[in-house]
């Protein structure tokens, strides 16, 4: 029995202590989470590893633009500091990386974080608990419905996207067919899910009464074999296409295009704005697609494109001060999501600057809800990022795009930016 | 009985300490240790599978992908109580559990791990095929989501619950025939236990137990019950919450479910050399250490010491 008590009072001891250490951890903080006189704490989850790891250059372009802005004295007196954690884009992993950020980093807001799923998984608790959580990297119609529906008071009003939502980007492609081929006999690949999905109900909105002219849509499962997805391809052209339309994430996008090189075949081909990043299409290219001629669209300047606009040239000078050989590498080679992070870094910086000086989540909100960006120097010239009551999507307009110059070729935008995508 | 005091003592306190936790600890610490709970009741269930009657299994994600999915489902549809949808999936996992283990019946060793394994990458693509009913990789959202110490109650609930069922199991005659048949089949059928009926029969326990962890563990998501969630990781982290926990020995679940169950987290964002994300190096690296340092788990731990302290 001696042991026994020994055993106990060691234990009672740990209980004590444990008790003490956690009461420290749990100390109540005042004023705005996350907001002191010199610096703005946010944050955000990504995936740094996992099948969608190819993003994670997103985030590093954010903080590369919150140090930019940092070193010329940040905003109001105040620097950004982004914490981000890793979620292996799986929603079971986000949850706590976010409920940590909250309630262990006390962040003012989560800002950019990527995916639909991910988003989706926290929205529920981050507007319980009136955290923003803002400017997401996913363009699901989730994250605007007031774009398109009544705006009647959204039920989670701490939320909202950044980039165009991807109904209304499949409408552009249907009006860009209906012009320039009306007589079409459409092919879509899609992935089967609600992102593919999404996409395809706008493809048969935009085309109305000439739906019927969707010969075939083939759908295919995210991770499926280059086989599997070459031989949706080749139903395509067994089902009598000549246009395709491909609604798919990058891996999936590049078997595509080279499928379409080994059938010898060249409909005329689209290809949504989320695969058309330049290094996956020279990918592509380096897997035997001929890329000429086929079409998408963009929202964000390029830096291969037009290198010496006032932006890209910032742009160029920002990454370079990472100081990662690597990524000034893909920045060069035309990695667009670089230039998408800078773009939402700057929505951020100027919503914080409308927000007062001194910030709370309520009013960061309002400021998000009244963006009047024209200055955005890393959008599209003559776009704007804007936002009102009836409008809850960032970033609503988009431009053609045609690719010219084979493997080593790029994009050429084409035609007048279309607003509204309604 | 004087033999057992020890070990009374020792669940007494630990029942006290997970008792007093959440009056102490912030929301967001209240939630690892939840995390843990869940991660007990899946480690144990697996525990009586590989351990008592020595079948591996690298599927049990799958069994919490259908425990999941089944809470997730009934609560949107039919706004089911939690608390039923997770004896719901208790029955259906324990039914599917024996009819996995009667192909198992035939293979043992790698090939029964490798048609595990298949149940594990194939268990989270069906929501893709029938998406209309399981939402696809959108996702199922509950219509009901609870706080932090609403999971934190319920999963040490079931932990106490099914730990309590497990060890009135493993006493008896059924744990007897679990270890007889885990050490020599043919010395087990020659003493009159029916191989094909207890090996099941432990298929359908642990899979149970994973199915009440997979509720569990979509309710600490936020209620949202996805594919991704499901992966073959969360097989492997309950394979090695058994293994470091101690396979055979119910002594070592709780350090095996914190193992696996707080190492992710904590170590988030550990630099290591060429990423800011080291999470799955540390937790890689922390794996063999912990095996080499301690080949029968925590509980061949425990029963060093024990035997130390009576010496």
């Amino acid at each position: 029995m001696a042991v026994n008590r020994k055993k106990l009072g060691a234990l009672l001891c740990a209980l004590a202590v444990g008790i003490a250490v956690a009461s420290t951890a749990a100390a109540s903080h005042s004023g705005t989470p996350g907001v002191t006189k010199k610096q703005i704490v946010i944050g955000g989850t990504f995936p740094y590893t996992g099948g969608a790891s190819l993003y994670k250059t997103i985030p590093t372009a954010e903080q590369a633009y919150f140090a930019y802005v940092n070193a010329k004295g940040g905003v109001n007196g105040r620097t950004i500091k982004d914490i981000t954690k890793d979620d292996a884009y799986n929603p079971a992993q986000t949850v706590p990386a976010v409920q940590q950020l909250v309630e262990q980093d006390h962040v003012f807001a989560i800002v950019g974080s990527l995916g639909t799923a991910p988003g989706l998984a926290t929205w529920g608790y981050l507007n319980q608990n009136k955290v923003p959580q803002v400017l997401l990297a996913t363009g699901d119609a989730y994250w605007g419905n007031c774009v398109h529906h009544a705006c009647d008071g959204s039920t989670k009003p701490w939320t909202t996207g950044w980039q165009p939502d991807y109904p209304g980007e499949a409408k552009l492609y249907a009006k860009y067919i209906l012009k320039t081929k009306p007589s079409a006999k459409i092919g879509v690949l899609y992935q089967n899910d609600a992102y593919g999905k999404n996409y395809l109900t706008g493809l048969k909105t935009g085309l109305g009464s000439n739906k019927g002219q969707i010969v075939d849509a083939e759908p295919y499962n995210f991770g499926d074999s280059a086989q599997v997805v070459g031989a949706h391809v080749g139903a395509l052209e067994a089902h009598g296409a000549d246009t395709v339309v491909i609604f798919a994430t990058p891996t999936a996008s590049i078997q595509a295009l080279a499928t379409l090189a080994i059938l010898h075949w060249s409909p005329l081909t689209i290809l949504n704005n989320v695969s058309a990043n330049r290094l996956f299409m020279l990918a592509a290219a380096q897997n035997g697609a001929s890329l000429n001629g086929v079409v998408s669209t963009t929202y964000i300047q390029s830096q291969t494109a037009t290198p010496s606009t006032k932006g890209m040239k910032l742009a160029k000078k920002i990454i370079d001060s990472v100081g990662s050989a690597s990524l000034s590498q893909d920045f060069a080679a035309g990695d667009n999501n670089l230039v998408y992070g800078l773009a939402v870094g700057y929505t951020f910086v100027d919503a914080l600057k409308h927000a007062g000086q001194n910030p709370t989540r309520a009013s960061f909100m309002k400021a998000l809800r009244n963006l009047d960006e024209t200055k955005n120097p890393f959008i599209y010239p003559g776009m704007s990022v804007q936002t009102s009551k009836k409008r809850t999507f960032p970033m609503e307009q988009l431009i053609l795009e045609k690719w010219a110059g084979g493997g080593t070729g790029d994009w050429g935008t084409f035609g007048k930016i279309a607003s509204g995508l309604k | 009985m004087r033999g057992r005091l020890p070990a009374l003592g020792s669940i007494a306190a630990v029942a006290v300490l997970i008792a007093v936790l959440p009056f102490t600890l912030s929301s967001y610490n209240v939630s690892l240790v939840a995390q843990v709970g869940i991660f007990f009741v899946a480690v144990l269930g697996l525990n009586i599978l590989t351990g008592y009657s020595g079948q591996i299994s690298i599927g049990h994600g799958a069994f919490m992908a259908i425990g999941g999915y089944t809470s997730a489902v009934m609560s949107r549809d039919h706004h089911t109580n939690l608390i039923v949808t997770m004896l719901m999936a208790f029955a259906i996992c324990f039914v599917l559990g024996l009819l996995v283990g009667l192909p198992a019946l035939r293979l043992s060793g790698a090939y029964l791990a490798l048609a595990t394994f298949a149940l594990a990458i194939s268990v989270p693509q069906l929501p893709l095929q029938w998406s209309t009913f399981l939402g696809g990789t959108g996702g199922v959202q509950s219509h009901t989501t609870v706080s932090d110490r609403w999971i934190y109650g319920a999963a040490w609930s079931c932990s106490a619950i099914l730990f309590l069922l497990a060890w009135l199991i493993l006493r008896g005659r059924v744990g007897r025939a679990f270890r007889a048949v885990r050490d020599s089949e043919i010395a087990a059928t020659a003493s009159g236990i029916e191989l094909s009926l207890y090996k099941t029969l432990a298929f359908g326990i642990s899979a149970a137990y994973a199915g009440v962890a997979g509720v569990l563990f979509v309710m600490a998501t936020n209620g949202f019950a996805q594919p991704t969630e499901f992966g073959i990781i969360l097989s492997l982290q309950i394979l090695i919450g058994a293994a470091v926990a101690g396979l055979g020995s119910l002594w070592g679940i709780l350090a095996g479910a914190a193992f696996v169950g707080l190492l992710p987290q904590v170590s988030t964002s550990v630099p290591v050399i060429g990423s800011d994300h080291g999470r799955d190096v540390v937790f890689g690296l922390m794996v063999v250490l912990v095996m080499l340092a301690l080949p029968d788990g925590f509980a061949g731990l425990l029963a060093r010491l024990r035997a130390l302290v009576r010496a």
